[in-house]
Parts: structure tokens; C-alpha cells; sequence
């Protein structure tokens, strides 16, 4: 198992950047989600590192060697696609012991392997049957096994389970996990499904247009957003985002005003506020965080709001309220259920709200003095 | 209510129509026609009342013992196999190389498609022309000239005629010019076929260690079995029954009468020749040909598994 480190990797195809100098460190035996909107770049990613595609420019390490020039042969990766790529016309058997005879070894040892394999991953009752004959979650360990079979160094997965329906998914989620950990391979795992790369990752990766957004832990990913795209992108609602003026821009003392609601920032929070150049600051909170109430607090952000919908998802609601021009979402316990156009104080407590530079779009806490 | 006729059969009506009148009516009157004396299309002669076995007896003779008959069906053997070869083998040859250029990311792609469906755009006779003057048996001829220039050769060449050079010299000509209008056939359907491969699988065939040769072997050409099957049954059908393209060349001089005519050919000049023509006895051919065609068909078909093609597809999908 090594690391797996890129270096500035930028890729063209034509006038398209997909990938803009990205430097990333995937940790050896590290489990890395990586997340990022259509089109981001995440299957460049993977078939970089996997050779498939070579970089225009920029190097690639597997532990200390520089694999830039190595053929995919070369390089001991296994790879997972959504649409599983199984040979049709080889059986789940032969599917499984193709990369292992294309190494010629002794067809002894190569069945020792394939039923290991898929032992492991329990599909031997379908060896002999061929991809088509098999449901789309069969499939799916199929391709794992063959991926796994070879042993490899570094196991990508390009969104592996979006093709399966959301029970199975969660079940194949669990057991990926567990024999990720167990086999201790560096995992690099492309999602669209950011519960599936928050809960399985140790390293979360966001990526937006060709370049690295954040890595970080699922926790900072998603409390401590490094710019307004990781903050938008990531949670289901999303965080609100409310343009707000700067009133007051004391080293000790700053205040931002939102919809005729005013809050004073103090300490650390105050003085990184005062260093903005401009007189606009962008306040974020996600609707999980806040909270409905009838009377403003003075120990809260507190901004005057009115029902727009409210959708009962049972659990809990979720309630879209209109802030000026904006809309906010609020996430409300399921006895709470507001009725429309009824006028509410939005209460956001100042440590669960995040501001970002309106410019650079970076948060704040990340502005380095 | 049911309706006692299958209201399907409303909708094939047309179709059935034309293909009555114009394939199953003509070749029951050609079997039958195979087995009366009919010659200069005397229709109103009464040969059409006598049926006999006289055409077959008298093809199986000229089979055992006219040399030019066994000329004819010689290159038809030939002919046809080689033709078949170069159309297959060559189509897939293309195909390959265009997909695996694809691959690459090199746009020559369709420049490369278009240039070998040339010869099957361009019409016959100009088609035929242009390589006859290539094979032209004077100084003037092209491949004569080139060779000539090349110091290969120190006299032209009479490249279909020579007796020397016979019956290959004819062969190779027949072959050259009918193999290249066919194999875009195969090009243009292997291409296709290629193409709708997912490309994923080309991915995951290379990250499992696969060379370009491994990918051809083992993942692309299997994938292909069912449309070379098609194309092979396809090909060897209309190989068979070809003759416009000789039908020139031996008009024009360019090969040898009967090294350079195949049994199709030799049924057209018996049928349509002008003077003396013996309809009977072509129909007899014909109907011999239609017959080998269609075994050999059912045998191909059969050989190449056409059955588990066409078959259920087994278990759960
Ligand atoms: N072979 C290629 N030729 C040209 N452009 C390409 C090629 N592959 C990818 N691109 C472009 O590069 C960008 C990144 O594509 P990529 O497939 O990596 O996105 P992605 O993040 O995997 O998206 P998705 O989530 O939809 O799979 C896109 O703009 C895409 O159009
Ligand atoms: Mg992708």
C-alpha cells in the first residue's frame, strides 16, 4: 500500500481545463472521498492517477516513485466504474481472472485468487454466470472482486454505487467501508453523494471546475467550509447565504446588518471582520443550525422573516422563509410546524454562523492575517 | 373478440406484395424454366411445355469435362473465398485501426472512413474503368508503367491475359477490384459495432494490465463474433452472385474469358448473351448457385452459433 501524491497536475483536453494544477496527498491506507458537482474533473482525476490519461503537466508519486510516465500495467491500480465495465462476454470467472492471466500466472494459482476473491465478496455461487444474467448489485461486487484480485496498491472508485437503489446502497456502503479498512488499501472514492462521502471518509476532497476546493475531515467539510462553494455544495438543504453591510469595522467591535437585524461580533471574529476591504461581508448558516422564534435575542443573530413553504418530511420540517430578497431554509423539530406568511425571528447562534470575504468568496477563519 | 386474421398482416401487405412480384414469383419461373428447354427466349415456342432434366445433365457434364466450365467454376471457388477473406478480414482490419485511432485521440478518423467508401460511391463503370486502365496491358497502363519506371519489369505486362501469368494474374485482378468495393461493408459495420462498446471497459481492460494487442484479442473481437458472422454470410451471398464488375473487365479485354468469369457471370451470358443464348441452361445454373448459396448460408450461420444469438437470454437480467 504507498501514497498516492499529485504535484501540480493540470489536464487540457483542447481549450477544456479539467484539471487545474491540483496538488493532492492521499494518505496511504486512508480512505478519501472525493466530491465535487458534474463535470469537476473526478474521473480525470482517477484516470490520472490510474495512467489512463497523462497529465499536460504536473508529476505523480505512488509512495517515492514518480509513476507520471508509467503505463496503467505499471502502476497496480484497481478501478470501479458506476456502469461496473464487466467484459459481457466473459463470465463473472473470467471477468474476475482477466487481469491475473494478462500477468500469466500458473492458472492454479489464478483460481486459488478468483475464488479467494470472491469469497471474500460472496458472489461464488455466480461464477459461472455472465454479467448479463446478474442484478445490478451483483454486478457491482463482481467488478469490486476484479478490481481487488489484483492486489492493488491503490483502489479508485468512480461513483460505484450511484447505479443501485438506496437500501442496497446503504448496505454496499457499510460492507465497502469495512473491507477498505480491513485490506488497509489507499481508496480514493468519487461521489455525488456527499452522506456517502461524509460517513465513509477519512479525508473528504471537494473539487469544483478542475480545482481542489478543501480537503479536510468530514467534520471541518462540513462546519468549517473553506470558501462559499464548500458551504453551498456540501449538506442537504445547503447553508443559506445572506449578503449583509458592515456597519461598524472596530478591530474589537464589528457589526454586520441583514434585513434591518444588526449583530456585533467580538474577539477573533471582530478583528478578522475589520481587515475586510470592503463594506459587504457574506454570512452563511446551515438550516439545521437555526432556530424559529417569536422574539428577537440579543445573544443571537436574530433576522425578521416570513413563511414562504413548509415541507413536512415527518422527522422534521423544513421551512423556506423570505429574508428581503433572499429565501432562507430553517429546519424545524416536527412539533413546530409554522404556518405560511406567519412572521418569525430566524435565531442563528454567532458561532454556527460563517462569513465569507464577498470577493476572494474565502471564509474568514481561512484569511491568513 | 379475437379477429381471425392477424391484423399484422394488414401493415406486411405492401411489403409482401412487392416481394412476391418481384422475388418469389420470378424465382419460381426461374426454377421452372431450369427444368424446360428454353433458348432465345422463344417463349411462344412451346419449349416451356416440355419438362426435362436435360439443362442438369448437361451442366454436370460440362462440369466434368469442358475445361472452360472448369475454369469458371474454378475462379468462382477462388474467387469468391479470397474476395470473402480480403472483404472480412480487411473490414476488420479498418475497423480497428480507425477505433483504435479514435482512442488515441488522433482525428483521421472520418477522412480515413470516407476514402474507403469511395469505391463503393462511385458507379460501377467508372469504377471498373479506373482499374482497367490501371491494369492496361501496354506501356500505357498504370501499374505497367509504374513497375516499368520501378526497373521491376522490362517489358508491359498483359497483367489478366498473359498465359504465363494465368490463371493468377486474372484472379488477383478480380480479387483486387471486387475486394475493395466490399470491404467498407465490414469497415462500416465493425466500426459501429466497436464504437457502441462502452468505453469504460477499454478503461478497465487497460488498468487490468491489457496491451493494445490484449484488448484486440481478448476484448474487442469477441465482442465483434455476431456482426462477423453477419458480415461473412452477408458477404459470401452477394460474392456469389456478383458479376457486374467482371462483366466488364472480360467485356473490355482486361482478363482472361473464362479464368476471369465466375459462375454468375457465365449465367448471365448464357441468359442475356446476344446470338445464340440458352435460358434453360442458365436458369439451371442459377438455380444450382441459389441452392450453394443458401447451404453454404445455413452452414455459416450455423457454425458461428447464429442459434444462441437469436436465443432467450438465460436467468435473471
Ligand atoms: N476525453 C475527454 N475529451 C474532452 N473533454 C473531456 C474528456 N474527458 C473529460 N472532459 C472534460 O473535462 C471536464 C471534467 O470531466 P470529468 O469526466 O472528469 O468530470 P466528472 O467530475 O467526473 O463529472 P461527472 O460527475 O459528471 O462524472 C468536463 O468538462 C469534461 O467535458
Ligand atoms: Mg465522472
Amino acid at each position: 500500500m504507498v501514497e498516492v501524491s499529485l504535484e501540480r497536475v493540470t489536464k487540457r483536453f483542447g481549450r477544456v481545463v479539467a484539471l487545474d494544477q491540483v496538488s493532492l496527498v492521499f494518505e496511504d491506507g486512508k480512505f478519501t472521498a472525493l466530491l465535487g458537482p458534474s463535470g469537476s474533473g473526478k474521473t480525470t482525476l482517477l484516470y490520472i492517477i490510474a495512467g489512463i490519461y497523462k497529465p499536460t503537466s504536473g508529476r505523480i508519486y505512488f509512495g517515492g516513485e514518480d509513476v507520471t510516465d508509467l503505463p496503467p500495467n505499471k502502476r497496480n491500480v484497481g478501478l470501479v466504474f458506476q456502469n461496473y465495465a464487466l467484459y459481457p462476454h466473459m463470465t463473472v470467472y473470467d471477468n474476475i481472472a482477466f487481469p491475473l492471466r494478462l500477468r500469466k500466472l500458473p492458472e492454479s494459482k489464478i483460481d486459488r485468487k478468483v475464488r479467494e476473491v470472491a469469497k471474500m465478496l460472496r458472489i461464488e455461487e455466480l461464477l459461472d454466470r455472465y454479467p448479463s444474467q446478474l442484478s445490478g448489485g451483483q454486478q457491482q461486487r463482481v467488478a469490486l472482486a476484479r478490481a481487488l484480485v489484483k492486489e492493488p496498491t491503490v483502489l479508485l472508485l468512480d461513483e460505484p454505487l450511484s447505479n443501485l437503489d438506496a437500501l442496497l446502497r446503504v448496505s454496499i456502503r457499510a460492507e465497502l467501508k469495512r473491507l477498505q479498512k480491513d485490506l488497509g488499501i489507499t481508496t480514493i472514492y468519487v461521489t455525488h453523494d456527499q452522506a456517502e462521502a461524509l460517513s465513509m471518509a477519512d479525508t473528504v476532497v471537494v473539487i469544483d471546475r478542475g480545482r481542489v476546493q478543501q480537503v479536510d475531515t468530514p467534520q471541518n467539510i462540513y462546519n468549517r467550509p473553506r470558501n462559499l462553494f464548500v458551504a453551498t455544495f456540501i449538506g442537504s438543504p445547503p447553508a443559506n447565504v445572506l449578503y449583509a453591510r458592515l456597519t461598524e469595522k472596530n478591530p474589537s467591535l464589528a457589526c454586520v446588518e441583514v434585513n434591518k437585524a444588526r449583530f456585533c461580533f467580538e474577539g477573533e471574529r471582530a478583528a478578522r471582520l475589520s481587515r475586510l476591504g470592503g463594506e459587504e461581508v457574506v454570512l452563511a448558516f446551515r438550516p439545521e443550525r437555526a432556530r424559529l422564534g417569536t422574539e428577537p435575542r440579543s445573544d443571537m443573530l436574530s433576522i425578521p422573516a416570513e413563511v414562504y413553504v413548509v415541507e413536512t418530511l415527518g422527522r422534521e420540517n423544513v421551512v423556506t422563509l423570505v429574508v428581503g430578497a433572499s429565501m432562507v431554509k430553517v429546519v424545524t423539530p416536527p412539533s413546530q410546524v409554522p404556518r405560511l406568511g406567519e412572521s418569525y425571528y430566524v435565531l442563528v447562534d454567532p458561532r454556527d454562523v460563517m462569513l465569507f470575504d464577498p470577493v476572494t468568496e474565502l471564509n474568514i477563519d481561512y484569511i491568513e492575517a | 373478440m379475437r379477429p381471425r386474421v392477424n391484423p399484422a398482416l394488414f401493415f406486411l401487405l405492401p411489403a409482401l406484395t412487392l416481394i412476391a412480384v418481384f422475388y418469389v414469383v420470378p424465382l419460381a419461373l426461374s426454377i421452372y424454366i431450369g427444368f424446360t428447354p428454353l433458348r432465345n427466349w422463344n417463349i411462344a415456342g412451346g419449349y416451356l411445355s416440355q419438362v426435362t432434366l436435360e439443362n442438369y445433365e448437361r451442366l454436370f457434364h460440362m462440369v466434368m469435362y469442358d475445361p472452360d466450365i472448369g475454369k469458371v467454376v474454378a475462379t468462382t471457388v477462388v474467387f469468391t473465398v479470397v474476395t470473402l477473406a480480403v472483404n472480412v478480414l480487411g473490414g476488420l482490419a479498418l475497423a480497428l485501426t480507425m477505433y483504435l485511432m479514435d482512442l488515441s485521440g488522433r482525428e483521421l478518423s472520418l477522412g480515413f472512413r470516407t476514402l474507403w467508401m469511395l469505391p463503393r460511391m462511385t458507379p460501377i463503370a467508372v469504377y471498373s474503368l479506373m482499374w482497367y486502365y490501371f491494369f492496361l496491358p501496354g506501356e500505357e497502363g498504370i501499374l505497367n508503367s509504374i513497375a516499368m519506371r520501378l526497373g521491376l519489369i522490362d517489358e508491359p505486362v498483359n497483367w489478366g491475359n498473359d498465359p504465363d501469368l494465368l490463371p493468377y494474374g486474372a484472379w488477383a485482378i478480380l480479387v483486387v477490384v471486387n475486394g475493395l468495393v466490399g470491404v467498407s461493408f465490414g469497415m462500416v459495420v465493425f466500426y459501429a459495432a466497436l464504437r457502441s462498446i462502452p468505453r469504460e471497459q477499454i478503461v478497465a481492460a487497460r488498468v487490468d494490465g491489457a496491451s493494445t494487442l490484449h484488448l484486440v484479442l481478448y476484448i474487442l473481437i469477441p465482442q465483434l463474433r455476431w456482426h462477423i458472422t453477419y458480415v461473412t454470410v452477408w458477404q459470401l451471398l452477394s460474392l456469389l452472385t456478383t458479376y457486374a464488375h467482371i462483366f466488364l473487365l472480360v467485356e473490355w479485354g482486361a482478363v482472361d474469358e473464362f479464368w476471369g468469369s465466375n459462375w454468375a457471370l457465365y449465367v448471365f451470358n448464357k441468359a442475356f448473351a446476344l446470338g445464340e443464348s440458352d435460358q434453360g441452361l442458365a436458369a439451371a445454373a442459377a438455380t444450382i448457385l441459389v441452392l450453394i448459396g443458401a447451404g453454404l448460408g445455413v452452414l455459416a450461420l450455423r457454425l458461428m452459433g447464429f442459434g444462441r444469438m437469436m436465443a432467450e437470454p438465460r436467468g435473471e437480467v
